[in-house]
């Protein structure tokens, strides 16, 4: 049992609409794996079913146990932090009641403020606007906040749901830097990109979904950019 | 509620102009109301011909309710304040002159002395009562959801508070009685089929389901360009107008009125029948009221204490007022929907026509 | 002048009552947009708990009044329980129609069960007395009205932005579903929501016994109306718009009352609503609403 999360057959359907039929996908500790493909191809609805707010079938078993039945606020306090799409902060709160929400599952409040410290230390800006509403934000600066957020609760594994998007390729390149260096203190991560070429950079696996099913699946190292691309358009 | 409502089969549609599926359709609709109508004409006791009467001007004030609410999609709680206006309309300008030296001698606007026709009367009644909801549309389209909610209940109890606080034209707390009765039972029930028709009218006609479209969906109805806030207006005004016949009928029926009868009362019950039937629909409307109708009857002989089957029970004041609430809620928490679901009768009907259809 | 400060203490009191129970109802309809129609009935359950307590030997005012609050926060998160969490995740009209039954329900409960007929409560007769401020003499009932009000308010803005649960409540106003992603549980902000609007329904209800001096079935619903309208006009949603709401509806009151002739007294209520549906046409989305506290919540 290395696998930290594993995906047997899952389902997300809206009404008569099937969005994943049957996924598998594996993540070992301190791997980061990629979810690669295009728009509708299925990926928001296989992390909003590892999260628990889209309802799914399937298995999803974390940690050795199946989650696939648990309400999304349990499967936080085991262990899944997600910086979702659209970064979905809380502009309405302070940069600080952001992260304090974050830390929201943890008993020991000394050494989530110690974190919630370490976290400003990486982004500095974020503690510039420490207690600035969080909506007044850049949309970099509220993507760092959206990651910083997720990582307040101490996760074993994070999800990052299009973390990119709409934001300027120089901001872009300093989150892929943040990300690789996540990974390399050993954090599990699940990467959710439209950007696949930046992604693939920092994968360790890659998972190609089109139309709801895993289309291509190996190191990211063997994926050529022209089978990327007709893997895309469908074959 | 709103995904159910929206849902006719477009082969349909596009077979059939929208006025013949409206008229055909709100005829058969209406065909439960004539078959226990004329079965209680012929063989019930007076008793139970005027319960019968009651429950038909009820049930074209539920029509009248889903025309707005059921198309809209926006919770009205004054509906009953239109009806009101219908009775009181009738009240001011059909009496007769002897008996308004008895009850409002000094009414303004000279109408102590007006005695109209009850015909001519019907119309001026509508016609102000048309004024009255064109303003009142105004305001309530403009507001979105619960705002707009919350200010037809304001409404409702303005113009209650002008019932009863207004004693020189609508002579107070007390009932303003010698309206003449002119109407009976099979009026009541003729005027029942056509407000179903034209309720279905409305609901099949374009304006209608592009309201319907706004119902369900503001921002996709926005992107097509439906300028929702004429159509809730259009279908306020209808709704307005149904509701004020309802009224007129009563008062041409019962002959007295007071301004409790159309207070929160009647707004809770008719509201009750709406969603058991299913606002969605025209045949949601008959249906709730049909059932209760008969329902709260029944209740009713347990509510006013006495012997029931041997049995002698205390009076429970209340008891019916608790089944409404119950049915409200219980509707809401298990189907929203109303229990005869999305589709309309004649709807129903021709599905299992063709089911039948398909088996052989 | 002696009228004026009288009228003034009055709009304030009266503005107070409004207030709470208009916070009581946005505090709910902010986390998980329900119009709650019922907020009338837990007032008025409160008043019957502490009517029959009162009936078997309760005699301490200040026992009474946390037996008020109590209460409320009782019946106000079995309600939740009961009736409206099936529909929590259905059309803003559908959980309005549920409030809605529940209200007459229990209204018709309180009449079934109890009587028809207003009872009278004396237990908090001793809190209405006449004090002597400088040249002024004021209702002591009326200024405790505003002084507890004030205190009520205070309290709750501490605990929105002081406690964690507070700051997940806020958070949740806007987003439900992204505070679940924190890990707090659902079920635990929607019950301190009501848990709040409960305790504020249990203050207000000490003030309208002290001041009726009894119980009727329909004690809640007329006040809860007002109420709504209290915070349509501050915005719905809004709590700051709530209370603002309130106290401006208080005003208008009071102020209508002083400039009605006697004989129009009686359409005060209807002035008031049309006083009230033209501040909305100016302002469809209350004074201190968004557009999209309107009812039309994203999840």
């Amino acid at each position: 049992m290395s696998d930290l999360l594993r995906l047997e057959g899952l389902t997300v359907n809206y009404g008569p609409v099937t969005a994943v039929h049957g996924l598998d996908l594996t993540i070992a500790a301190g791997e980061l794996v990629a979810l690669l493909g295009p728009n509708g191809a299925g990926k928001s609805s296989t992390i909003g079913a590892i999260t628990g707010l889209v309802r799914s079938g399937g298995k999803i078993i974390f940690d050795g146990v199946d989650i696939s039945r648990m309400p999304a606020e349990a499967r936080v306090e085991r262990g899944i932090a997600v910086s979702p799409e659209g970064r979905r902060i809380f502009a309405n709160l302070t940069v600080a009641e952001n992260l304090r929400l974050g830390a929201a599952t943890r008993k020991d409040a000394a050494a989530a403020r110690s974190d919630m410290d370490r976290h400003i230390a990486l982004f500095p800006v974020l503690g510039e606007r420490i207690s600035q509403q969080a909506g007044t934000l850049s949309g970099g600066e509220q993507q760092m906040l959206a990651i910083a957020r997720a990582l307040m609760s101490r996760p074993k594994l994070l999800l990052l749901d299009e973390p990119s998007l709409g934001l300027a390729p120089m901001i872009v390149a300093r989150i892929f830097e943040f990300i690789a260096q996540l990974k390399a203190d050993g954090l599990t991560v699940l990467l959710v990109e439209q950007n696949a070429v930046q992604a693939m950079r920092l994968a360790d696996r890659v998972y190609v979904v089109a139309t709801g099913q895993v289309t291509y699946s190996g190191p990211a190292a063997e994926l050529a950019g022209s089978d990327l691309m007709a893997l895309y358009m469908g074959n | 509620m709103s995904e159910a409502v929206f849902r006719t089969s477009p082969t349909r549609a596009r077979r059939r102009p929208w006025w013949l599926v409206g008229i055909s359709g709100g005829l058969v609709t209406a065909i439960p109301v004539v078959l226990i109508g004329i079965a209680v004409i012929l063989i019930a006791p007076t008793y139970y011909q005027n319960l019968a009467a009651t429950a038909a001007i009820n049930l074209v004030i539920v029509v009248g309710l889903q025309v707005f609410m059921g198309n809209s999609g926006i919770a009205h709680l004054g509906h009953s304040a239109f009806a009101g206006l219908g009775a009181y309309g009738m009240a001011i300008l059909a009496t007769p002159l002897m008996m308004k030296r008895l009850s409002i001698p000094n009414a303004p606007f000279g109408l102590a002395q007006v005695e109209l026709h009850p015909a001519i009367a019907v119309i001026v009644t509508l016609a102000v009562v048309a004024v009255v909801a064109v303003i009142s549309g105004r305001v309530i389209a403009r507001l979105s959801g619960i705002a707009a909610t919350i200010v037809s209940l304001a409404f409702l109890i303005v113009v209650h508070s002008m019932f009863l606080h207004w004693p020189a034209l609508f002579k107070g707390n007390q009932g303003f009685f010698g309206i003449p009765q002119v109407v009976g039972l099979p009026a009541i029930l003729a005027c029942g089929v056509a407000v179903i028709v034209i309720a279905r009218l409305f609901r099949e006609s374009p304006n209608g389901l592009q309201l319907r479209a706004t119902a369900q969906n503001p921002q996709a109805a926005d992107a097509l360009a439906i300028d929702a806030r004429a159509l809730r207006r259009q279908s306020w005004v209808l709704s307005a107008l149904i509701c004020a016949s309802a009224g007129i009928l009563y008062a041409l029926f019962a002959g007295t009125i007071s301004p409790r009868i159309f207070y929160f009362q009647q707004v809770f019950m008719t509201l009750a029948m709406l969603i058991l039937g299913g606002m969605g629909t025209v045949t949601g409307a008959v249906f709730g009221t049909l059932i209760l109708s008969i329902g709260l009857e029944a209740i009713r002989i347990f509510e006013s204490g006495g012997v029931v089957a041997g049995l002698t029970l205390p009076p429970m004041l209340g008891l019916s007022g608790v089944a409404l609430g119950a049915v409200i809620v219980l509707c809401m928490a298990l189907r929203p929907q109303g229990i005869c679901g999305p589709k309309e009768l004649d709807e129903m009907l021709s599905g299992a026509l063709r089911r039948l259809r398909g088996t052989k | 002048m002696e009228y004026f400060v009288q009228q003034l203490v009055n709009a304030l009191a009266f503005g107070s009552e409004y207030a709470l129970v208009a916070l009581g109802l946005a505090v709910v309809f902010s986390i998980m947009g329900l119009v709650n129609f019922a907020h009338g009935e837990v007032i008025g359950a409160i008043a019957y708990s502490l009517l029959l307590t009162a009936s078997v030997g309760l005699s301490s005012p200040f026992l009474a009044v946390v037996l008020a609050v109590l209460a409320g926060i009782a019946v106000s998160v079995a309600l939740e329980r009961v009736a409206f969490r099936p529909v929590r995740n259905a059309p803003t009209t559908t959980g309005l129609l549920t409030a809605f039954g529940v209200s007459i329900l229990l209204q018709n409960m309180f009449q079934l069960l109890i009587s028809p007929r207003p009872q009278a409560f004396s237990l908090f007769n001793g809190m209405s007395t006449t004090w002597h401020l400088g040249p002024y003499s004021v209702s002591s009932l009326q200024v405790m009205e505003f002084v507890v009000a004030a205190i009520s308010m205070a309290a709750l803005v501490l605990f929105l932005n002081r406690s964690t649960l507070g700051v997940a409540m806020r958070a949740a106003s806007r987003d439900f579903s992204t505070v679940r992603l924190m890990g707090i549980r659902a079920n635990r902000v929607i019950a301190a929501a009501f848990a709040i609007s409960g305790a504020l329904a249990g203050i207000a209800c000490v003030f309208i016994l002290a001041r009726r001096g009894g119980v009727a079935p329909d004690m809640g619903f007329g006040l809860v109306l007002k109420a709504f309208v209290a915070c349509v006009i501050g915005g719905f949603g809004s709590l700051i718009g709530a209370a603002a709401g309130g106290m401006l509806l208080g005003f208008i009151e009071v102020g209508l009352l002083a400039a009605l002739p006697q004989e129009m007294g009686g359409l005060k209520e209807a002035f008031t609503y049309v006083i009230v549906t033209l501040i909305l046409l100016y302002k469809p989305e209350g004074l201190f609403g968004t557009r999209r506290e309107l009812g039309d919540k994203e999840f």
